[in-house]
């Protein structure tokens, strides 16, 4: 390996270091999350799962410098992450898109942002958009595209400045069954094109498993690791191929029973 | 017949002849009751129009109009520029906001039209009571809408646009201000009236010109009908200045959200 991608890999090391996150109410401390120990790979595809209010959205906010942790330190690349960083790009919930803005005015937003809004970056932007297949949009303003292609935009917003960590909180969580399905293939094509670091949090089950090396998951609150799983199905997956494979089930049960 | 019957089913056609028929029906209305009174207390619609024609067309009126207008103008820019100044002074910075806030409702609480009189013995009759009365209502509703606008901005937004490491400036005029977009123009909708309303009110207690002096001349040599004629004409201005507004709202939303979603927004559709 040369230089350049020893360097990006070592980029996309995240280091999870005995974080706590506590906060404070009326009733008194609520602990969110409690010493979580986690070491992610660069361009390792990591699914974090657990029951609602477990503190999966809190630490991908830790995780990308939204929040500061109580206790322990998120490192990147080994350096601690004290504030956003511009190596991480974020997919939400929702897609989040500025209304008043056309498609390649939001996926140029970073770029302008950071005050980059150069003709090399518009080219990068018009190549992600291809890549989410969404070449055809350019100049449509959000309200007028369906959720799913609104997620794809928000995608692409993410991956035009090429991060080498992608968090993902509950991407496809608000799409149609079938959308998200082709969706979720759509993100592994990507992932494995542009070799980032993938950290994707869902409530699906079946969602992380289809997606992840690994899948973390966690207790109800206040949030530990209760059992990292290694989901050593053959890639590149299909849904086909996966629903046929006895492994997936069996970690699928073994994941059902921990939550309940 | 029959497409004339379903032209009326549509609430848009129907709304539209509504309003006519009532309009038609009130001004007979005020027709025959204007007989039976004196034209000092009431005088009738024609001799009103015919007046109104004589008094526009002489370009008598011109100079009254002209001053009242610029009174309007100059005041309603002066409160809206220091209404939205402020407005996002107070939206960006907390101790901006509790210097602010106090003075406001000071304000807002003196009723703006008791300080005409001691303005005018100020400034004299000319133009600057009336621009500031009409600046001083004006200003409100935009503080008011502009600070509600900027502080409304969708906590997902400001999420995204901290992670992308925005500054406080950037993310102000890259997403608060045009999230606010809507709900200044609302304000400016309230301000433009109330700048009309201000103006007029200002030249009732002191001045030798303006549609508003006008009303008080034709009180005192009680020529009702010259009243009633800087009615027309003041319905007529605020008309306009309301379709103006209208005019400009419509093409700034289009050029932020394209036609399609502008009108999606106007009929109430978050995008």
């Amino acid at each position: 390996m040369n230089d350049k991608t020893g360097e990006l890999s070592g980029r996309g090391h995240i280091e999870i270091d005995g974080l706590t996150k506590t906060y404070a109410s009326d009733a008194g401390d609520i602990t969110a999350l409690e010493r979580i120990d986690f070491d992610i790979a660069p361009r390792e595809f990591v699914g974090i799962v657990g029951p609602s209010g477990c503190g999966k959205s809190t630490l991908l906010r830790c995780v990308g410098g939204l929040i500061a942790p109580s206790v322990g330190e998120v490192r990147i690349g080994g350096d601690v992450v004290i504030e956003p960083d511009p190596r991480i790009g974020y997919v939400f919930q929702q897609a989040v898109l500025l209304p008043w803005r056309r498609v390649l005015d939001n996926v140029m937003l970073p770029f302008e942002i950071s005050g980059r809004p150069t003709a090399e970056n518009r080219a990068k932007a018009l190549e992600v958009l291809e890549m989410v297949g969404l070449s055809e949009y350019l100049n449509h303003r959000p309200g007028e595209l369906s959720g799913g292609m609104q997620q794809r935009v928000s995608v692409a917003r993410a991956l035009v400045v090429e991060p080498s960590i992608l968090l993902m909180d509950e991407p496809f969580g608000a799409l149609d069954a079938q959308t998200r399905d082709s969706m979720n293939v759509e993100l592994l094509r990507i992932w494995y094109e542009s070799q980032t670091t993938v950290v994707f949090v869902t409530h699906d089950i079946g969602e992380a498993l289809f997606l992840s090396d690994r899948v973390m998951v966690m207790s109800v609150r206040p949030g530990r690791v209760q059992d990292v799983i290694d989901v050593d199905l053959p890639r590149p997956r299909t849904f086909t191929e996966v629903e046929a494979d006895e492994r997936f089930w069996t970690l699928r049960q073994r994941i059902r029973e921990q939550l309940n | 017949m029959r497409r004339l019957l379903r032209a009326l089913r549509s609430e848009a056609w129907l709304g539209r002849l509504l309003v006519i028929v009532s309009a038609v029906v009130l001004i007979v209305v005020w027709h025959f009751w204007a007989r039976t009174n004196s034209p000092l207390i009431l005088p009738e619609p024609g001799p009103v129009l015919e007046r109104l024609l004589d008094y526009v067309g002489s370009g008598r009126a011109n100079p009254h109009i002209w001053i009242t207008v610029q009174e309007i103008i100059l005041g309603f820019a002066l409160g809206g520029i220091a209404g939205i100044g402020l407005g996002t002074l107070a939206s960006e910075f907390g101790i901006a906001r509790r210097v602010i806030m106090p003075y406001v409702i000071v304000t807002q609480a003196l009723p703006k039209f008791a300080l005409a009189p001691i303005l005018v013995i100020w400034f004299g009759f000319g133009m600057t009571p009336k621009v500031i009365i009409a600046a001083l209502i004006a200003f409100f509703p935009l503080l008011e809408n502009t600070y509600l606008g900027l502080t409304t901005a969708p906590a997902e937004m400001l999420e995204l646009f901290r992670a992308l490491r925005a500054g406080r400036w950037t993310t102000l005029t890259k997403c608060k201000a045009l999230h606010a977009v809507p709900a200044v123009f609302s304000g400016l909708r309230v301000a433009l009236m109330l700048a009309l309303v201000g103006a007029v009110v200002a030249e009732y207690v002191g001045a030798n010109k303006g549609l508003g002096a006008l009303i008080i001349v034709s009180q005192g040599t009680l020529d009702t009908e010259l009243m009633f004629v800087a009615f027309v004409q003041l319905t007529v201005l605020g008309l306009l200045l309301d379709q103006a507004h209208g005019l400009v709202y419509r093409l700034v939303m289009r050029r932020l959200y394209g036609s399609v979603g502008a009108e999606m927004r106007a009929a109430g559709v978050s995008v």
